[in-house]
């Protein structure tokens, strides 16, 4: 089943090195801006939830206040204004659900591609779907970096430091740009999503369904995604690492306001800054009436 | 506090998602599957078998570790908790060796064996230790072959190394472009050796110097086989080459996929080959490799070359299956499912009944790369003998 994900990947990443003048670095770059820019609109949905959420957050936390004692109401009222604002509570997950193990195939399909051991290699035998790129084997896995005064480096192996190695300890580089770009990447999903303003876990008793927890939460990924990221670049093989900061990179160009705008304009999506509608409880037994709020949109300058 | 409780409960999640999926690459899958091979061990022909961490030499006649004795008073040697002490090399004792080449046998009292952490040991045969070791530039993934007192190493990144079994000093080295996966093949003064780089070479077994190389369109990962004064050998470019000895193509035969065993021939001149795809085909060497039949046999593919054994062909596949096969016509006579259906990626072996070996009926021997059978003995029936178990 796995194998219906992994073997297109493997197939194209070889494709493209024949393509690429025989380029493996290249041939992996290309292959994870293909793959991210496809994956765009499931990003997209998972952060248009994840804002919208985030917007109806004090509301969240009004219906928490009001109906403390009384669970059932509660959340009648919380599905209520899940309703009006069309929110999903879960439906970021669903995207990242169908992202993860398409990143995972292409993490995996770099190490088979790379064979580098008999083992490995005859593992490639069952994942070349496209006739003719068996002649392509053994990709070329040294790389030579630009300044040519350097030593090749071994793209199936790590750098040093945890596990014995060939590669020259420049190859550090790799696992602090892997950690630096995550970071970064993490930082920027957070500024985006809003959740990186959203104040600090104040009410620690509202079941996590906060604005705050999840600010914390995402600190706290802030915090362990880069290390751990760094962590793998420095015991997995330094094509990986590659694979790693140039996602991290196009991720960055994603959230950004320029990538996010091209984005959106490639896959013609419709901008939704919709105000969240408000529900509003006149008396506890009434029926809650709905109103929206004036959007904070700002009217375009005139020149 | 309930949050927090939460918040941590995620993380943790979040942290086990990621070694899951980081355990999932198979980074730490292996290198290489087992090698078996035959070595005199007081007086008599043991196996020998190199995996992972171990190597160990076996009796024939019931898979167990053969016995250190002492040459002296022909007393088993015992530890120091008064067992009998076994042949078997641990490469996590000896500086975090991994094998995955045979031993050879440097003097009655040594053997030679090359790790895949660019050492070569002089092991003490006798009292397992070891005596000295030779640092190499590069690792080893194939056998080693000794002829005419010179030990040719083939290197898993590129290159081949003559060195002298007399002081183990190096003669010559041929570089290659990529490395070298099977075991080199002698024949006469030439010694001709198979890379992954996609060529076939053939150098003066003296002095190293280059005679021809032939460029088979692929990767080529196994030893050739010599008969008839030509030389046969698959490529992964799906193809199954005869070549002459001046390294000509004489023949060439198209196949399902990539060919990386050796492969078997019969007093008729028919030969018979696996591929990656599963499928074993019959080809007549007399003419031009002309198929007689090609049959698909495994679910999965077969990595080993087959053996050829009175009106059987025998196969053993990824599927975790042994296959016996009619030789005249493929047909499927008898398969033999090894329990958990391990990857059979080894090469197998034919043993006949000897005095040497101590055993009254041929035994086939075919390795897994599962720990609890790694090496599994069967009649040529195919009824199991004994299995050896790390």
């Amino acid at each position: 089943m796995w194998d219906l994900i992994l073997n297109p990947f493997v197939t194209i990443l070889a494709w493209l090195y024949a393509v690429l003048n025989q380029d493996i670095v290249l041939a992996i770059v290309v292959l994870t801006v293909i793959i991210r820019v496809l994956t765009f609109p499931l990003f997209a949905k998972q952060q248009e939830s994840s804002r919208k959420m985030q917007q109806i957050q004090p509301q969240l936390k009004k219906l928490q206040e009001k109906y403390k004692g009384d669970k059932e109401k509660l959340s009648q009222a919380q599905m209520k204004l899940y309703k009006e604002n069309r929110v999903n509570p879960v439906g970021g997950c669903f995207p990242m659900l169908i992202q993860f193990p398409i990143l995972i195939g292409l993490y995996q399909a770099i190490f088979f591609a790379l064979a580098a051991t008999p083992f490995q290699l005859v593992d490639l035998s069952e994942r070349l779907l496209i006739p003719g790129l068996d002649s392509l084997i053994p990709l070329q896995r040294f790389w030579t970096p630009i300044p040519q005064f350097l030593p090749a480096l071994d793209l199936t192996m790590p750098p040093p430091g945890l596990t014995p190695t060939d590669n020259h300890p420049y190859a550090l580089i790799l696992p602090v740009l892997v950690l630096i770009t995550t970071w970064a990447q993490q930082k920027m999903t957070m500024a985006t999503t809003g959740q990186g303003a959203a104040k600090k876990d104040d009410d620690e008793d509202d079941g996590g369904s906060s604005g705050g927890g999840q600010a914390q939460m995402m600190k706290s990924m802030t915090t362990i995604m880069p290390i751990m990221f760094g962590f793998f670049s420095l015991s997995f093989s330094t094509g990986l690492s590659i694979y790693f900061v140039t996602s991290n990179v196009i991720g960055m160009l994603q959230y950004s306001p320029q990538g996010k705008r091209l984005m959106e304009r490639v896959f013609r999506r419709k901008k939704t800054d919709e105000a969240p509608v408000e529900i509003v409880f006149d008396d506890e037994d009434e029926a809650p009436t709905r109103k929206r709020r004036k959007s904070r949109k700002k009217k375009p300058r005139r020149k | 506090m309930k949050s927090s409780f939460r918040l941590r409960y995620e993380l943790i999640a979040l942290l086990m998602c990621l070694l899951l999926f980081s355990g999932c690459v198979g980074a730490r899958m292996g290198v290489s599957w087992p090698a078996i091979g035959l070595i005199d061990l007081n007086g008599e022909q043991h196996l020998t078998l190199a995996y992972n961490n171990d190597v160990v030499i076996l009796s024939p006649s019931n898979g167990a570790p053969a016995r250190l004795i002492n040459p002296v008073n022909g007393q088993v040697f015992r530890d120091s908790e008064n067992n009998p002490r076994t042949w078997i090399l641990r490469g996590s004792e000896n500086g975090g060796g991994q094998f995955y080449a045979y031993p050879l046998r440097l003097d009655d009292e040594t053997v030679l064996l090359a790790s895949n952490d660019k050492r070569l040991l002089e092991v003490d045969s006798v009292l397992l230790d070891v005596k000295r070791t030779i640092p190499l530039d590069d690792n080893v993934v194939a056998n080693l072959l000794e002829a005419d007192g010179i030990l040719y190493l083939p290197f898993q990144n590129g290159g081949l190394s003559a060195i002298s079994m007399d002081g183990l000093r190096e003669l010559w080295r041929f570089p290659t472009e990529a490395g070298i996966w099977a075991q080199p093949l002698l024949v006469d003064d030439l010694l001709i050796f198979s890379s992954i780089d996609h060529f076939l070479y053939a150098v003066d077994s003296q002095s190293g110097q280059l005679q021809w190389t032939v460029d088979l369109g692929g990767s080529v990962a196994s030893t050739p086989l010599f008969a008839n004064g030509r030389l046969y050998v698959g490529s992964f470019n799906k193809s199954f080459f005869e070549i002459s000895l001046d390294g000509g193509i004489l023949s060439e035969y198209k196949t399902q996929n990539w060919v990386w065993g050796t492969p078997a021939i019969d007093e008729y001149g028919i030969i018979y080959l696996a591929d990656l795809s599963g499928f074993v085909h019959a080809l007549d060497s007399e003419n031009g490799l002309l198929e007689l039949w090609s049959k698909e046999i495994a679910e999965r593919g077969i990595r080993a070359g087959p053996i050829v054994y009175g009106d059987r062909v025998i196969v053993a596949s990824r599927d975790g299956k042994v296959y016996w096969l009619d030789r005249r016509d493929g047909e499927l006579i008898n398969a033999r499912e090894i329990d958990e259906r391990p990857e059979l990626l080894g090469d197998m072996m034919l043993i006949e009944p000897s005095e040497a070996l101590n055993i009254d009926e041929p035994l086939l021997l075919v390795t897994s790369v599962h720990d609890a059978r790694l090496l599994i003995a069967f009649a040529v029936d195919g009824r199991q003998v004994w299995v050896y178990p790390r």
